[in-house]
């Protein structure tokens, strides 16, 4: 089961000919790109121009920069199922420069990056791992002695296309949760004369950054985006609608507590927090490693890792609002809520009561008003 | 005395409208009585239809957010959120309706319903507006200007509510578009998540807005049953047969424009 | 000769952003500075958060060693609100974080390690015949073939000669210091694919258990995945097999394939026995609670301290002697820079006071790194494996024993060859091979509580904030791949008022402390320390890696 699968791809190959040279033969290369198109959500009509364009690419230059992050999304691509890491490394792309894998380290590496965005120039696809701080002059990030948001503005001003990995490089992740210590930004705060993908979570499932790379070698462009950048063909759903245990949720069947009854059944994660309703991802329909499970199949809620900002947003992960900056004790509007309500109701009443007693005293005044003038009328009269 | 809308054509004896009990001691009024004509049928029809749904709205609303009764059974029966859902979206279309009649009668109503009327701004308005609510806490109970349409701290209260109406129509419609990316309401309304810091926000100020209403409620039908019960010139009966009963020598704020 | 600067940044093949710079004089390395290029915040950050929460942003100080923040943090949360887990969530935490510890060990050595050992370009010299007889001499592993090694030889020449070499552009090929023959330079490359696969297969327990990785999901008071046989979305019996397989497959790839490799490389370079050693104490909080989690003595890789390198005398470890300096991090203390602050009283508050950018060197600097120093009564510390079955070894342990035994007998060094680069890779090797084996153990022990009819992965006594109190405070330990982890929260109504990790590449990678102590990279780097060629640093990298760098972890 760990037999090598894949050639080594040679400059001069392309595709086609790599693949006939593997003893790839058509039909199993159709299945791929048929493959490769139900990922994308693509229609099968789709499926010969994808042929013809996989069967002419060579191995483009990839050019891998980590910011300031955890290294988790490079760990999610590693455990990528198609193409494994491996062929990706190997086969599908020329890896030119990337810390966590590569031999060299210091100048050295740092000339493999100078070399091949020399040679490459406007061709490379940069991938960012990471956000940028902005604070005190970026200086919380430094590779080699500059600071990140230099490295990545180099990088970005000849490439063929930017493909942010992650929550980091989207919007800054967990360290531009409040109070954002060290003003850590996504990259489309600062690559902003090309279009940047944003493959979002912390950390996206690795095999949507592959279909990305693939969609861009096919078709020479990023993929459609929504509004955050985020590839429709993996976000254009929210969890909750695609959730198999939306037909709990519906029947109003809910995981009280952990371990209950009910979780115990696999029951909706609504009332312990699931952001499922506001999360938009593939995680359903993908899954997590090679389509072993994923957080909502494993009994967590959804804490809404693709979402800009999910950490101040989306937190506190187990209640069902947010808490939210200057309100001070979430989760309690509906204490706070009712006993306004509540309030108001009792104020009115004693208004009420109030009133009451006033007009019986106006009226008792105005009687003795009235008879106090009468008697003397009489006395007069 | 003249209803502005459309004169005042009959006169009619004095009818006791008090609602409550110890209000039928207070002497009744004397003298002659006007029937003015206030509120147009489409905003009385608007009203009435609103507060229904916004009461099922809270209702519903309030389960959404905290579902508490479990059923037991297998889900392919059992559809309780479903139904919950259902009845919040129904009412939901139905008050975004009413809105719309309330919009259309804001620039085609009367003077006491025209889109001004809904703005404390002239300045007799912002004067009595302290006169108002020393009324309310009884510091000068006999002085309060007497308006025939709402008086300020009644236009504040309303537009203030009108606006609660729309917040939660767009956050609710904000909330309902995520399940159809790229739809009709999605186009029109997600926008506003980003605004605001995303969808949970949305949530949370939606939420949050149920509770407005549910204290703006109470307080609105009390001062409603009170105004009636004191001033005995039908003022609940108004928003159900549109006009009321005022007193023919009495001067009226905005009698005149 | 005069002395030479040496910088290597970054430095690669670690997780995170290191800065080493060196002093070089007559091919030895003569003074040393480790620098922490990162910070992110995420103790400030924590802030005012729900105690519940606080694994998830804690989980993402770091998403190599990735279980290991989350559980340390449900244990300090756990252990300050007084929440006693189910042995069931016990086994399974044991169980995920066993994984870990087995999946990235693996993966240091041939994806972040072995290049430094291993000449890529020296494997296509291989006769791959003469491979397969050579992988057959060492193990069993079925797919040592010579078609394989020959395709694998095959995959390699072609790559190379595209003339794109990707990861492999600019290493330090040909350097004098690789030692190994081709046959064992492709067969440790066509390992090094092979593993590739490998660790994306076994991880999958953590999907299992966490729905994902990296950063499964934890829970306060236990697990979240419901044990249910009969259910579908729980932990079932159809899930229980793929685990038991997983193991067995992780047990299996470890014992064939990973620590034959790692001997047979290392006795082609038994001089890196004597290099490298560095600071002389060792401390391990240690791992895998067999008990509760206040019974110290039922851990499996127990709980200790070595001091100057002695094995005759394990020190108990008294949490209240842990301080960390900032006399040469780009931080301030209220109180000045020269004390050292418990993390009960700890502050995170960054000031940087270095060069502007672009820096050419940064020794000169009295400050010089994001890493605090964390010091134990004053001392520097080693974490990490090689602390873990030194303090082992000299409490007795009888696996540890028997396996370092072994090893050591197999390369015919004494156990002071330990106390180096190559002990601290070999080190590394056995803790493998033991906790590959030991998961069996906790499965086994999972799975018959389930039978007896306990199913119970949570306790939610204290899920409930009303049921706090107003204020606490509490500690979680664990010694995670790298080494000895501790997170302290302070809890406030409710809510997080302070929160400290002392990671162990703080320990590690820390700069000098108020006494001018080096930290154990420092100290490593100029104990009898070799550097040939300035231009081609292949021996820090050998050394540092052994250490298995990570700065995201170092600092958060
Ligand atoms: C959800 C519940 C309700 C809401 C949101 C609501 C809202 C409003 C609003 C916005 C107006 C001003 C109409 C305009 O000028 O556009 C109004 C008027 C009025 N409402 Fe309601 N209402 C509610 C329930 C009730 C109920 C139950 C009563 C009767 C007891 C009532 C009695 C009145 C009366 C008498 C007026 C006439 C205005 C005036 O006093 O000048 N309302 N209401
Ligand atoms: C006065 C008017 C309304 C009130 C009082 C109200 C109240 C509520 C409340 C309390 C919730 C639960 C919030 C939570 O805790 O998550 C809710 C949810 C929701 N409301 Fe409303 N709502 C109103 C109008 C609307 C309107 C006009 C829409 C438009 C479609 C709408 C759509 C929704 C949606 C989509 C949800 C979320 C339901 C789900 O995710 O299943 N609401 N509403
Ligand atoms: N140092 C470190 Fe970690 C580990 N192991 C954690 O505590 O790697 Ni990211
Ligand atoms: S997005 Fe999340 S997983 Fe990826 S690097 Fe950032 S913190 Fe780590
Ligand atoms: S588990 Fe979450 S995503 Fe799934 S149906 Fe329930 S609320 Fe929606
Ligand atoms: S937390 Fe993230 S991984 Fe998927 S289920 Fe939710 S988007
Ligand atoms: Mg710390």
């Amino acid at each position: 089961m760990y037999y090598p699968t894949s050639h080594p791809w040679s400059a001069d190959q392309t595709l086609g000919d790599h693949l006939a040279e593997r003893g790839v033969n058509r039909r199993d290369f159709l299945e791929f790109c048929g493959s490769m198109c139900a990922v994308l959500g693509l229609s099968n009509s789709m499926l010969p121009r994808i042929a013809a364009q996989l069967e002419a690419v060579k191995r483009p230059s990839v050019i891998w920069l980590q910011l300031q992050e955890c290294t988790g999304c490079v760990e999610s691509v590693l455990r990528t199922a198609e193409p494994t890491i491996g062929d990706l490394v190997l086969d599908v792309v020329s890896l030119d420069y990337q810390h966590t894998l590569m031999a060299g380290a210091g100048a050295a590496v740092e000339k493999a990056l100078a070399d091949s965005m020399a040679a490459n120039k406007g061709k490379y696809v940069l991938v960012v791992t990471g956000s940028v701080p902005l604070n005190e002059n970026g200086i919380f990030l430094t590779i080699g002695g500059r600071t990140g948001r230099e490295i990545l503005e180099e990088a970005a001003r000849d490439a063929a296309a930017v493909v942010g990995v992650g929550a980091c490089a989207h919007f800054g992740s967990v360290q531009a949760a409040r109070p954002n210590p060290t003003g850590a930004v996504g990259i489309r705060e600062i690559i902003t004369d090309k279009p940047v993908v944003n493959i979002a979570g912390c950390p996206p499932i690795g095999d949507v950054v592959t279909a990305t790379l693939v969609h861009f070698l096919t078709f020479g462009r990023l993929p459609e985006m929504d509004s955050e950048g985020r590839p429709l063909f993996a976000y254009g759903k929210r969890i909750h609608d695609q959730c198999p245990r939306r037909a709990h949720f519906d029947a109003g069947q809910y995981v009280e507590v952990f371990d209950d009854e009910a979780a115990r059944k696999g029951w909706c994660l609504y009332k312990v927090g699931c952001k499922g309703p506001a999360t938009f991802s593939p995680c359903p329909i993908f899954q997590w490693n090679t389509r072993t499970s994923w957080p909502i199949g494993a009994g967590h809620p959804c804490i809404g890792c693709t979402e800009p900002f999910f950490w101040d947003t989306m937190a506190p992960f187990y209640g069902r609002l947010p808490n939210v900056a200057g309100f001070g004790i979430e989760s309690k509007v509906d204490t706070i809520g009712a006993a306004l309500a509540i309030g108001a109701t009792a104020g009115v009443v004693a208004h009420a009561v109030a009133t009451g007693v006033y007009q019986l005293r106006h009226r008792k005044k105005a009687e003795a008003a009235a008879s106090a003038a009468g008697s003397s009328t009489t006395k007069e009269g | 005395m003249t209803s502005p809308s459309r004169p005042a054509h009959e006169h009619r004896p004095p009818i006791h409208a008090g609602a409550l009990d110890y209000a039928r001691r207070v002497p009744p009024p004397s003298g002659e009585y006007e029937w003015v004509y206030l509120w147009g049928r489409p905003l009385r029809f608007m009203h009435w239809v609103a507060a229904i749904c916004i009461v099922l709205l809270a209702a519903t609303g309030l389960f959404i957010g905290k579902p508490y009764f479990v059923p037991a059974g297998d889900p392919e029966s059992a559809y309780l959120m479903g139904w919950f859902r259902f009845v919040h979206f129904t009412a939901a279309a139905v008050l975004v309706m009413t809105g719309i009649v309330r919009a259309y009668w804001l620039l085609m109503g009367n003077r006491f319903e025209r889109l001004p009327a809904l703005f404390p701004l002239k300045r007799r308005d912002l004067r009595n507006m302290i006169e108002v609510v020393k009324f309310y806490l009884m510091i000068e109970p006999e002085k309060a200007p007497k308006y025939l349409g709402h008086n300020p701290l009644q236009q504040l209260s309303y537009t203030g509510i009108y606006l609660c109406a729309v917040l939660a129509v767009v956050t609710g419609f904000a909330m309902y578009g995520q399940s159809n990316p790229g739809g009709l309401i999605y186009t029109a309304f997600n926008w506003v998540n980003p605004l605001l810091g995303g969808a949970p926000i949305a949530r949370f100020l939606h939420h949050v807005l149920t509770w407005v209403f549910l204290i703006f409620i109470p307080i609105h039908v009390y001062l409603a049953l009170r105004a009636d019960a004191l001033e005995r010139t039908g003022t609940i009966s108004s928003i159900i047969s549109g006009g009321r009963f005022v007193e023919a020598g009495e001067h009226y704020v905005d009698a005149e424009s | 000769m005069a002395a030479t600067r040496v910088v290597v940044d970054p430095i690669t093949r670690i997780e995170g952003h290191l800065r080493i710079e060196a002093q070089q004089e007559n091919g030895r390395i003569t003074n040393a500075w480790s620098t922490a290029t990162q910070f992110r915040g995420i103790e400030i950050i924590m802030q005012g958060r729900d105690p519940r929460d606080a694994w998830a942003y804690t989980q993402r100080i770091c998403g190599v060693c990735t279980v290991v923040h989350a559980v340390a943090s449900c244990r300090a949360v756990e252990d300050a609100l007084g929440i006693r887990i189910p042995p069931n969530a016990n086994l399974i935490r044991n169980l995920v974080h066993g994984m870990q510890f087995v999946q990235d060990h693996v993966i240091h050595f041939y994806h972040l390690h072995a290049l430094d050992w291993v000449d890529v370009t020296s494997a296509l010299k291989a006769d791959p015949a003469a491979t397969a007889r050579l992988a057959a001499s060492i193990s069993p592993w079925p797919n040592n073939s010579a078609t394989w090694f020959a395709e694998v030889k095959d995959r390699i020449a072609k790559f190379v000669s595209s003339g794109q070499l990707g990861i492999f552009t600019n290493g330090y090929w040909g350097h004098p210091a690789y030692k190994l023959p081709p046959e064992a330079n492709l067969m440790a490359v066509a390992h090094y694919l092979e593993a590739l696969d490998w660790q994306r297969d076994v991880i999958r327990l953590h999907t299992i258990f966490g729905g994902k990785n990296p950063h499964p999901n934890f829970l306060v008071g236990g697990m979240a995945s419901a044990i249910n046989l009969d259910g579908t979305a729980t932990i079932n019996a159809e899930r229980l097999t793929d685990i038991r397989d997983m193991i067995t497959r992780a047990q299996r790839f470890v014992e064939q394939v990973y620590w034959p490799d790692l001997q047979a490389i290392a006795s082609f370079y038994k001089d890196w026995a004597s290099i490298g050693g560095g600071v002389r104490n060792y401390l391990s909080v240690g791992e895998f609670p067999e008990g509760n989690i206040e019974e110290t003595d039922k851990l499996y890789l127990p709980r200790g301290i070595i001091l100057d390198r002695d094995l005759s005398t394990v020190h108990p470890y008294d949490p209240s002697r842990v301080a960390e300096f900032i006399t040469s991090s780009w931080y301030e203390y209220a109180q000045g820079d020269d004390v050292g602050l418990h993390p009960y009283e700890g502050e995170t508050r960054p000031k940087y006071a270095g060069p502007p950018t672009p820096w050419t060197y940064l020794q000169q600097e009295k400050k010089y790194s994001w890493l605090k120093s964390p010091r134990y009564d004053g001392k520097p510390m080693e974490v990490g494996p090689l602390a873990r079955m030194l303090v082992a070894y000299a409490a007795g342990h009888e696996e540890v024993r028997a396996e370092v035994g072994a090893a050591l007998g197999r390369l015919k060094v004494g156990p002071a060859a330990l106390f180096s680069t190559l002990g601290r890779t070999a080190a590394r090797g056995v803790e493998t091979v033991l906790l590959a084996r030991r998961m069996n153990t906790w499965y086994d022990a999972l799975v018959n509580r389930i039978r007896s009819g306990d199913v119970q992965t949570f306790n939610a006594d204290k899920w409930e904030p009303e049921s706090w109190p107003a204020t606490a405070q509490g500690y979680g330990f664990l010694d995670a791949p790298r080494g000895a982890l501790g997170h302290w929260v302070q809890i406030e109504n409710g809510k997080i008022s302070r929160y400290q990790c002392v990671v162990p590449s703080t320990w590690n990678a820390g700069p000098r402390d108020a006494q001018g102590q080096v930290g154990p990279y420092e100290a490593a780097l100029t104990d009898n320390h070799p550097l040939v060629d300035p231009e081609r640093p292949i021996e820090i990298l050998r050394t540092i890696h052994s250490f298995d760098p990570c700065i995201a972890c170092g600092v958060h």
